[in-house]
């Protein structure tokens, strides 16, 4: 008897991944559906699988698949749930955004070097210079690839814009250990940071883009594009070209400063908002507030041993959390609803 | 009614109830067998399923009966599920219908159609 206490506690252990709502309605089950699946009709062989065996690791990757997918919620999913996923899903087409707006600069500033539809040759310091090469020809490649899976995904091709994604931060993550390995990265924990939350952790929470995802609105995120490229990188370009770089903030200073932007427009609609809307918006400026603040910190120790961008880099930060403290209230009652599962006909009381 | 279409997973599980009640493991068995071991559902997938087939009301809880101290949850189909299901076979049967007849295979069934494909 405790034998058969050994595996199924360990499928119960599994199965905590899921949603309590999900295991109060189905774990019993799932549980006696595993256990069915290790008899073999001996009965030594079924007590010796009761008492030593564990679950496969097919098993738990199968369990853990489902709790992505119940977490990040669909359609049928409870209201929590829902809110989670719908955030996850816009901060990732956010995010997929900024690497695709990076792509389109590169395009455009490579066109522009090389004076390509008569376009007048650039300020010296706006070219760029292809010095030739595997990793050169690489670095422009994935820069393009992004807009393309940028574009994929927005299109509601989900498993192709997976994969391509998933392709698309391997060259990043070889570069990285490539020059760890051979001592040419004196601040490694910025490239490192940039890879992990901006790649590594994009492709993972791309699970949210599962069958029960509802169907995006294609021609907003499509717009942003072109959009994005215009707000943000032509500023840029111009502050580049007129020399009035001191205005310009690093790489990690603008995510933050574009965060904190995002927070303040949004901010009078959730303040504004009662029980109708879903607050998934303030959920997602929150998630990339957390994640551009995160990047900001992890950078700061480049900047060791110079005290004045440390305290720009600190009021950055500060910005950052006080237009996002201005939406967290918001995000916070969008995602703190009690989750109630989903009614479905006919079934049996659990 | 199903308002996406339906995926290779949920078709054969739908398949596996259309010959009466079965339990999660035992749909999963039927599913093996049917699909001649092409597909093998996990559980974790399996109930990815038949969370989603109940929640469209394709599905629903039969009876439990008590297995060696456990409890098996029976599932079968509802009329719906069956309607759904029907419609998915028409499906396949007219994509299989239009392969045949770009095959050159029409009106040859069995053997005779696998040796003319040859």
């Amino acid at each position: 008897m405790s034998g058969a206490l050994g595996l199924e506690q360990r499928y119960r252990r599994v199965l905590r991944l899921l949603p309590g709502y999900y295991r109060e309605r189905w774990e019993q089950d799932m549980v006696a559906a595993f256990l069915d699946s290790w008899h073999t009709g001996d009965p030594e062989d079924d007590e010796w699988a009761l008492e030593f065996c564990k679950p496969t690791w097919p098993e738990v990757a199968s369990v853990v698949g489902l709790a992505a997918r119940l977490y990040l919620g669909g359609q049928a999913t409870p209201r929590r749930y829902f809110a989670w996923g719908q955030a996850v899903r816009r901060a990732v087409l956010t995010v997929m955004l900024v690497h695709a707006v990076l792509g389109l600069e590169v395009l455009v500033r490579t066109a522009w070097s090389r004076r390509l539809f008569g376009l007048p040759a650039p300020p010296a310091n706006l070219a760029v210079f292809s010095p030739g090469g595997i990793w050169p020809t690489v670095y422009h490649l994935v820069n393009v690839a992004w807009i393309v899976i940028f574009v994929t995904l927005a299109l509601g091709h989900y498993r192709t814009a997976r994969i391509l994604a998933a392709l698309a931060i391997v060259p990043g993550l070889v570069a990285l250990l490539q020059a760890q390995l051979t001592g040419i990265m004196p601040a490694p924990f910025g490239p490192w940071a940039w890879w992990v939350l901006f790649n590594l952790a994009l492709v993972l929470a791309m699970a949210a883009f599962h069958r029960d995802a509802p169907p995006l609105a294609r021609l907003p995120w499509l717009l942003a594009l072109p959009v994005g490229y215009l707000l943000v990188y032509v500023p840029v370009l111009a502050l580049l070209a007129t020399g009035n770089t001191s205005w310009l903030p690093d790489f990690p200073g603008l995510c933050c400063l574009l965060a904190a932007l995002a927070c303040l427009a949004h901010a009078p609609r959730a303040w504004s908002r009662q029980a109708g809307g879903s607050g998934v918006w303030s959920l997602t400026l929150t998630l990339l507030a957390a994640v551009a603040g995160a990047y900001r910190i992890v950078t700061l120790t480049g900047y060791v041993h110079d005290p004045h961008l440390i305290k720009v880099s600190l009021a950055e930060l500060v910005i950052l959390v006080a237009a996002a403290a201005l939406v967290a209230p918001d995000a916070a009652r969008a995602q703190a609803a009690t989750p109630a599962p989903p009614q479905y006909p006919g079934t049996i009381a659990a | 009614m199903a308002s996406k279409p339906m995926t290779g997973q949920a078709f054969f599980v739908l398949t596996a109830l259309a010959g009466g009640p079965r339990h999660g493991y035992g749909i999963v068995g039927e599913v093996a067998e049917l699909s001649q071991g092409r597909v093998q559902l996990k559980i974790g997938s399996l109930y990815g399923v038949l969370d989603r087939l109940a929640a469209e009301g394709l599905i629903e809880a039969d009876r439990e009966e008590a297995h060696e101290g456990r409890l098996r949850r029976y599932y079968r189909l509802t009329r719906d599920g069956r309607r759904a299901l029907a419609e998915e076979a028409e499906v396949h049967a007219a994509a299989a219908r239009a392969v045949r007849a770009s095959l050159g295979l029409t009106g040859l069934t069995g053997p005779a159609a696998a040796g003319a494909a040859g």
